[in-house]
């Protein structure tokens, strides 16, 4: 058996350095993950069954009626995708081809915009082996990654030696947050934390804008401009600066424009580059292939004579809509993350319901097919939330179908 | 039973930020049906000075809604040094999702990060259950 280290799938930072205590083919101990990746790799509690209608049946059975409900639906939808490998991801576009399926991701109502502003180049990026080694001025926007990427600020971000930081963070870096509260990880920014109102976002920016071009940075929340100017001082200097932009930020902009001034403007004198908060383990790992394969990162319509994208393409819009009539989710829990008006509609329609554990989507679905936990029971590659690609190996073996397969299984139903 | 319960509670207008949460995360990964995941997804953290305004104490059960649901959640005294009156937060998680609109102007992204809702303190019920809210 392979004794790692191994990748932990609790979140996209893909930590690479875990080993594991197997007894009985189980993981009894996690060393070096974080208290989320340790619950993640030693596996949930409540395991899903495999059910049609509430009643347990054999996995043929349920693949059976899975296929059955997928094809006679007018417009399907396969929707998830941020915990699967991407093996997985392409095999579930390619069943979405197939069936002339609506097709979307977590991404549609998370970081989506940043990494489609990535891959079509309008925003300079950077991997997290750079950060650690070069960053010396490091912008947490609208994130907490002490609370969504644990391990982003000891293994990357803030604190390690780096080959060209070997000062640290005590002399080589400067750590900034701007949120709209003292988080976790604004108690490491010290007095660099810059505290703007909900929303506030597209104003700040350009408030940072005009302070870059040393005019006086005016905002309606009445910051002191002298701090601001003294942000913008420190931007300048910056030999390699990162933005790790959280959903908060994300959010906040209708549209990414003040952020490409930014961005832009930055790297007039600086060298500045941007990475996403992601936060399921592979949902860019979707965006990217998807992208590769239509032009589009998320939100597919294959129905049409075209493809077809858009945000009336997006889960939640097709939800609100009524347009879709049954609804395949891999390894993503809707119930509990979408709006609720949604999550009340979405539990009228037939669904299934592919991932390890039982959530509440699976607890409302018509057919429930348990799979293997991604980097723990298979393996697999994925894509770290820099863009960079991470081979996941399997730790114990398990008799539950991979969701590569399970779908595959469907495709050879239908 | 007083004459307090035929009188309604005043409202407060609000605006709840939604943050995640390691531990509701640790919770959720182990089981999203869990006590722990329940306690921690329930909660709304307030300003201190709102929560004189509104006569809640921490640990008082109060009443979150808008035109989108209605959740019952419990209350507790913001961690934040600085005062924020207006604002309460949540960890992210299906009772704070209750109350965002489905609406999202055709961009297909809902306000997770700020839901704007009524507050009052609850008259003897008790927090919304997961079972309640699917
Ligand atoms: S930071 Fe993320 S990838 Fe790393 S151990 Fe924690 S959950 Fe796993």
């Amino acid at each position: 058996m392979d004794k790692g280290p191994f990748v932990c799938t609790g979140c996209a930072l893909l930590c690479d350095d875990i080993t594991v205590d197997l007894q009985d083919n189980r993981v009894i101990g996690v060393n070096t993950a974080c208290l989320k990746g340790v619950s993640r790799m030693k596996g949930c509690s409540s395991p899903m069954t495999c059910t049609v209608d509430g009643k347990t049946v054999d996995v043929d059975t349920a693949i059976k009626e899975a296929a059955r409900i997928l094809e006679e639906a007018k417009h399907p939808l396969i929707f998830g995708h941020g915990n699967s490998t991407l093996e997985a991801q392409k095999k579930s576009i390619e069943l979405a081809r197939e069936l002339g399926a609506h097709i979307d991701d977590t991404s549609s109502f998370c970081q989506g915009p940043l990494v489609e502003a990535i891959l079509n180049e309008k925003i300079p990026t950077c991997t997290l082996d750079e950060v650690r080694h070069m960053a010396d001025v490091i912008v947490f926007w609208g994130a907490d990654p002490s609370h969504s990427h644990p391990r982003h600020l000891s293994m990357y971000s803030y604190f390690p030696r780096g080959k060209q930081r070997q000062r640290g963070w005590e002399e080589d870096r400067t750590a900034v947050i701007i949120d709209v509260r003292r988080s976790d990880t604004a108690a490491v920014c010290g007095d660099k934390l810059y505290e703007i109102p909900v929303g506030a976002d597209p104003e700040f920016m350009d408030a940072l804008l005009n302070a870059l071009a040393s005019k006086v940075p005016k905002t309606s929340f009445n910051m002191d401009p002298k701090r601001i100017l003294e942000l913008a001082n420190i931007l300048k200097k910056a030999e390699f600066g990162v933005v790790f932009a959280g959903l908060g930020m994300t959010y906040s902009l209708d549209s990414l424009e003040p952020l490409f001034r930014l961005m832009d403007k930055l790297n007039e004198t600086a060298k500045f580059h941007l990475i996403p908060m992601v936060g399921q383990y592979n949902m860019r790992g979707f965006d990217h292939t998807l992208f590769r394969e239509t032009g589009h990162i998320n939100r597919v319509y294959f129905g049409g004579e075209e493809v077809e994208h858009g945000p009336q393409r997006s889960v939640v819009e097709l939800i609100r809509n009524n347009i879709i009539d049954a609804a395949m989710i891999i390894g993503s829990d809707p119930l509990a993350s979408l709006p609720g008006p949604l999550a009340k509609k979405l539990s009228k329609i037939p669904l299934i319901t592919i991932d390890p554990c039982e959530n509440l989507t699976s607890r409302i679905s018509k057919v429930t097919i348990p799979s293997a936990l991604s980097g723990v029971e298979c393996g697999g590659t994925a894509i770290r939330m820099d863009g960079v690609e991470v081979v996941l190996k399997q730790i114990i073996e398990t008799n539950r179908l991979t969701d590569e397969k399970i779908i595959a299984r469907i495709m050879e139903e239908i | 039973m007083g004459f307090g319960q035929f009188l309604t509670e005043p409202e407060f207008k609000l605006i709840i930020v939604t943050h995640r949460d390691v531990f509701q995360n640790t919770a959720q990964e182990n089981s999203r049906f869990g006590e722990q995941y329940a306690e921690r997804s329930s909660v709304i953290r307030l300003d201190k000075d709102d929560m004189k305004k509104m006569g809640v104490k921490a640990g008082d059960l109060v009443v979150a809604k808008n035109a989108s649901g209605r959740v019952v959640l419990k209350a507790e005294s913001s961690t934040l040094e600085q005062s924020h009156p207006g604002t309460a937060f949540m960890i992210n998680g299906p009772w704070a999702n209750a109350l965002v609109a489905a609406d999202t102007g055709g961009t297909g992204v809902p306000a997770f990060k700020n839901i704007e809702v009524m507050l009052s303190r609850s008259k003897g019920e008790k927090v919304t259950s997961l079972a309640e809210l699917i």
